[in-house]
């Protein structure tokens, strides 16, 4: 079935599922499907940021004050993001929009991804100012082999569902032959794929970014790299809403509240679902071990990390129906919360440069209603 | 002064909530009770907690996923005596 920019049939947008059914037409949000994606895209724009708008210049006298195994720790972790936001500010594009049928759905994903190139453009801003020339930084990620282990396992799932997407779209269903291999293409194949994609971004926005997170805030907490800081509570605020959408996404299908074959799939690949979370989990692990294997950093080392992953893991596999699998109840990081708390509630002190800028929109749109009562 | 609720938490601490007095989640803190959040606004889902009886209500719309017989506790108050598990 091949793939047309704007369906020329009539189609009543809110009896189709998410994927594959019919392709969106008209960009329309007056009426919802699922109106989660709409008011996720409303969360997203009001959490829009820059980089630029964030001073990183005095992570650069903190940086040569740290010792060799905390730069090791930072650069590494630096290099990770830059890989996890390289694959999420194109894939969600390449892999999902081909197959989406509803619009609210469609410019969800967009949305999305477009805030993962904000995040990739911010790590450039980061090392720009820690070096003349970061370019041995962003071409160590191709090669250092920690990186690419994650790389692999980061992209395999969605690559296998963009190849058959192109082969469906290309020659619809049965067996299709390419370079001697022949693939077998159906529908119940197709969806299968698009359902382990999604778990595997799920692990991803749940806990991929956290060994990362806590290394930056632990460096925060010493009052050390806090232009870094302030990013990645930005990038931490906007990985939430990413979450709540593959979250929502799988949820709706194992309550059987889109596709009724989504729900099959749910139970029939659940093993393997909860596999790709496990071996998510255990990566993050081995992560926080190459990070600590030149030395740890004051207030982390790779024991409590890996206590952190599983407390988080514990949380994130809960939201989507398994049970905890970890004893780590309690939080071993207690001060991390006080970075992930969303802006919009606390705005602490040092936070007023980066909300600035959108307060002075805010501001601006007070009319002349609102001062009643202010005499001149 | 408004009407308050018995909370009953993880089986073992009374709490007596006004919901005029903020969220459950800082009813909780107030009892010194060891909490998990993040954001604080509804959308992370790190706050959830299982309701096993009572009703809460809503002060601010969740966009978390809340699954059936859960509760995010920062942005909801009881709306009835409650027995949860956070
Ligand atoms: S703390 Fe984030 S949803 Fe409650
Ligand atoms: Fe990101
Ligand atoms: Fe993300």
């Amino acid at each position: 079935m091949s793939y047309s920019t704007f369906n020329k049939n009539q189609i009543n947008p809110l009896n189709e599922p998410m994927f594959f059914g019919n392709s969106v037409n008209v960009a329309r949000y007056d009426q919802q499907k699922h109106s989660i994606f709409e008011k996720l895209i409303e969360k997203q724009i009001s959490f829009f940021w820059r980089p630029e708008e964030v001073d990183v210049s005095r992570d650069r006298v903190d940086f040569q004050g740290l010792t060799d195994s905390e730069k090791h720790i930072f650069i590494s972790n630096l290099k990770y993001q830059t890989l996890l936001d390289s694959v999420q500010g194109r894939s969600p594009n390449i892999a999902l929009l081909p197959i989406v049928s509803i619009p609210e759905l469609e410019t969800w994903i967009e949305t999305w991804s477009f805030f993962e190139t904000i995040h990739s453009r911010s790590y450039t801003h980061i090392l720009r100012n820690l070096f003349t020339d970061p370019s041995d930084v962003f071409e160590d990620i191709v090669i250092n082999k920690e990186i690419q282990k994650r790389a692999e396992d980061i992209s395999r799932y969605y690559d296998d569902l963009i190849f058959f997407t192109q082969l469906w779209q290309t020659h619809g269903e049965g067996d299709i032959e390419v370079h001697g291999e022949v693939h077998h293409v159906s529908m119940r194949e197709l969806k299968k794929k698009l359902f382990l994609c999604i778990n595997s971004v799920n692990a991803l926005e749940a806990i991929r970014f956290y060994v990362s997170f806590a290394c930056t805030f632990a460096f925060a907490e010493r009052d050390l790299m806090e232009g870094n800081s302030k990013i990645i509570r930005l990038i931490a605020r906007d990985e939430n809403l990413h979450l709540v959408s593959t979250q929502n996404i799988l949820n709706l299908w194992q309550y059987g509240k889109d596709d009724p074959e989504m729900k099959e799939i749910a139970e029939e690949l659940r093993d393997e679902a909860l596999a790709i979370f496990m071996k998510a989990v255990e990566q993050e692990k081995e992560w926080a071990h190459y990070l600590f294997r030149h030395g740890s950093m004051i207030g982390l080392n790779e024991e409590i990390l890996c206590q952190y992953v599983e407390y988080i893991a514990n949380m994130r596999m809960e939201a989507i129906g398994f049970d905890a699998p970890f004893k780590q109840r309690s939080n071993p990081l207690p001060w991390m919360n006080k970075y992930l708390v969303s802006d919009n509630v606390q705005v602490a002190p040092q936070e007023a440069e980066i909300s600035s800028y959108l307060v002075g929109q805010i501001d601006s749109a007070v009319s002349a209603s609102d001062l009643g009562d202010f005499e001149l | 002064m408004s009407k308050t609720f018995k909370v009953r938490v993880n089986g073992q601490h009374e709490l007596t909530v006004d919901p005029s007095d903020g969220s459950l989640l800082e009813a909780m803190e107030r009892a010194g009770i060891e909490t998990r959040y993040h954001c604080r606004d509804g959308f992370c889902g790190a706050c959830r907690t299982q309701v096993k009886s009572g009703d809460i209500d809503y002060i601010n719309e969740p966009l978390a996923i809340v699954r059936p017989g859960d509760c995010l506790a920062c942005c909801c108050v009881p709306a009835s005596d409650l027995e949860i598990d956070h």
